[in-house]
């Protein structure tokens, strides 16, 4: 059982505040050999200081920025150590300090609050957190080999090489605790890979019905290929700076609060231990829940993805989460990890999840009403539609929360240049999903079975 | 004075030409790699010669002072409660299935066939659930199974336990 020490759960305090104000992205895509990784990562470098509105021109941010966090996943896929140096002096950054962050899934939103912590404590005023993942240069089931590292070497990746095999033991599991039916779970796919038609980056857009999610081919019984993210190329870039500077650059700038959680990195060592309570929820509300289950967070939670929210709704003063954010960008790499989560993070209590789905709150057009959905998820498409290039995957979710609350979510998906710079064709179903006056919003950056998870709040600031 | 330093006056390429897939936008070349990594057990050693011999061995933390004592399968040399060293206990070699998966699809350099069922096995006693796979008949959560060992011709790896239904 952990138990935590009094000083374990002090809330984080930014000693100044930090704020985002701008963002960029490549396009994203399975296999993209017409770029070397640095001019991918500069594309959407160009991108963030081009055409966010900023009050200085890209050279004149150039020379104010003091300090770069890179998210890098894995070494394996670039081939390459060492890669941040590559990047920063290819962005012209040298001799400015910068960090190489690695928190597996979990290192793009890792990148982020590396980069606050650097604004907050006064290293830096103005940093960029940038990350990027090329999953390209070997074939797929390799690809899934060297993912699989990231379990146990010891005692895990003999049993699966695969990361759904690591998951999917937590779906059967999750599903008898908490009946949870497959169709709930083929919803996620359906919706995040529907609002990723309307992303012109994305690399597995599409109009699925349930039942092509359900007859789609097993990967771990029951994940089907569907309810899987796939492997991208790509990049991420964010701003992130104080006040000063943040109003000297933008007039529409967001605060921006992120604390993260850890636990083991093999589901096996997880001990049974007492739940840490969000502010909305109150003492005893799980017993008859842990009476069934036995265990918490057994193979059905995340500690690290409550012990993050647990810090960061207190640090941004959250009290209650379904009512106070406008959305979330959750991390829907198997259709499973984002059901779990919604629970974690206090959008249903523990045990009803599912309901998040069912009653419509997870949709831009609730579907059994015809209303706006209460905390629409994922509307970027997700990492199931759109993309998960993993060291870039944590900040592209910030960039597309920070360009729906500016109120530029039509700009940056629906604008001609964007679908020519993807090299496709802007659908005739495309649907502008800017929320009408989203004020907050909420991205979870997650990691191995739950061995790292960032929880980040933006904040409309203006 | 220093003898000015006699180094070689050619320099010979050895290495072998990269095939070149030159029917893209861009040259894609094909990088081959061939590796091996010396890996130690260290102090986990006695699990894994355990396994090869029928014994499936835990480590639990002792120390009167652990608010914790906790038994732990996969075994650590450190109690992470109190950072004492641990100790060796032989665990039951059965247990009951708290989740499970079947695999259809694997990544390169699996060593069993697919499909194939993984479990994760509740064992009295110890505090961790044990991931391993099962070597015949259909899961369901709370099945009863019990270890079996490859004693001869071991893989030196986890592979060494598997799991069986009690029926058997």
């Amino acid at each position: 059982m952990i138990t935590f020490g009094e000083g374990n759960l002090r809330i984080p305090q930014w000693s100044r505040r930090v704020f985002m104000v701008a963002g960029g992205c490549s396009p994203f895509r399975k296999y993209f050999p017409e770029y070397k990784l640095e001019e991918l990562v500069m594309m959407g470098y160009k991108m963030m200081l081009e055409e966010n509105d900023l009050k200085m021109s890209p050279k004149e941010i150039k020379d104010s920025i003091q300090y770069a966090a890179y998210g890098e996943f894995a070494d394996h896929f670039q081939d390459q150590l060492l890669c941040e140096a590559k990047i920063h002096d290819y962005l012209g950054l040298d001799p400015l300090w910068n960090t190489g962050i690695k928190t597996g899934g979990a290192t793009g939103g890792a990148t982020v609050l590396n980069a606050a912590m650097a604004v907050a404590s006064g290293y830096a005023d103005c940093v960029l957190a940038c990350g990027w993942e090329r999953m390209d240069e070997v074939d797929t089931r390799t690809g899934n080999f060297y993912i699989s590292t990231a379990a146990c070497k010891d005692f895990e990746t003999r049993m699966g090489r695969i990361y759904s095999s690591y998951y999917a033991p937590m779906a059967n599991r999750f599903s008898e605790s908490y009946n949870l039916s497959e169709v709930t779970r083929a919803k996620i796919a359906v919706k995040n890979r529907g609002y990723a038609v309307s992303n012109p980056n994305a690399q597995q857009p599409g109009r699925h019905t349930v039942e092509e999610v359900l007859a789609s081919p097993m990967s771990a019984y029951p994940l089907r290929f569907l309810e899987c993210c796939a492997m991208t190329a790509g990049s991420a870039s964010a701003l992130i700076c104080n006040e000063e500077m943040a109003y000297k650059l933008s007039d529409h700038p967001c605060e921006l609060f992120i604390a993260g959680g850890t636990h083991t990195l093999r589901v096996a060592d997880r001990r049974h231990m007492e739940i840490p309570l969000l502010p909305n929820e109150t003492p005893g509300m799980y017993d008859e829940l842990l009476k069934e289950s036995g265990r918490w967070p057994g193979f059905e939670s995340f500690l690290a993805a409550r012990f993050a929210s647990y810090l960061a709704y207190r640090m941004a003063g959250v009290k209650d989460p379904l009512e106070e954010l406008d959305f979330v960008e959750l991390h829907d790499a198997f259709t499973i990890s984002d059901i779990q989560t919604y629970g974690d993070i206090g959008l249903r209590p523990y045990g009803q999840e599912a309901d998040y789905v069912e009653s419509g709150d997870c949709y831009f057009t609730n579907p059994n009403t015809g209303e706006p959905g209460k905390c629409p998820a994922n509307l970027s498409g997700g990492l199931l539609g759109t993309m998960h290039a993993v060291g870039a995957t944590g900040i592209w979710q910030a960039v597309e929360s920070l360009w729906q609350i500016q109120g530029k979510w039509d700009y940056f998906h629906g604008d001609q240049k964007w679908w020519d710079r993807a090299g496709k064709e802007k659908p005739a179903d495309y649907e502008n999903l800017q929320l009408p006056d989203a004020k907050q919003g909420l991205w979870i950056s997650h990691a191995g079975v739950g061995s790292h998870v960032t929880c980040g709040i933006l904040r409309k600031a203006w | 004075m220093a003898q000015p330093y006699e180094g070689p006056l050619t320099t010979e390429y050895i290495g072998e030409p990269l095939d070149l897939f030159d029917d893209q936008k861009a040259w894609v070349v094909r990088w081959p790699r061939a590796l091996e990594h010396h890996h130690t057990y260290g102090l986990l050693t006695p699990f894994f010669k355990g396994l090869t011999e029928g014994k499936l061995l835990a480590t639990k933390c002792t120390n009167p002072e652990c608010t914790e004592n906790s038994t732990w399968l996969p075994p650590r040399a450190d109690c992470p409660d109190c950072y004492a060293r641990t100790e060796w206990v032989e665990v039951p070699a059965e247990g009951k299935i708290y989740a499970y998966t079947m695999l259809g699809y694997t990544g390169i350099g699996i060593e069993m066939k697919a499909p194939y069922w993984q479990i994760d096995v509740e064992i009295e006693g110890v505090d961790t659930i044990f991931k391993g796979y099962l070597l015949h008949g259909k899961p369901y959560t709370g099945m009863p199974v019990k270890a079996q060992f490859r004693t001869e011709n071991p893989s030196h790896t986890i592979l060494d336990i598997c799991w069986v239904p009690v029926e058997d």
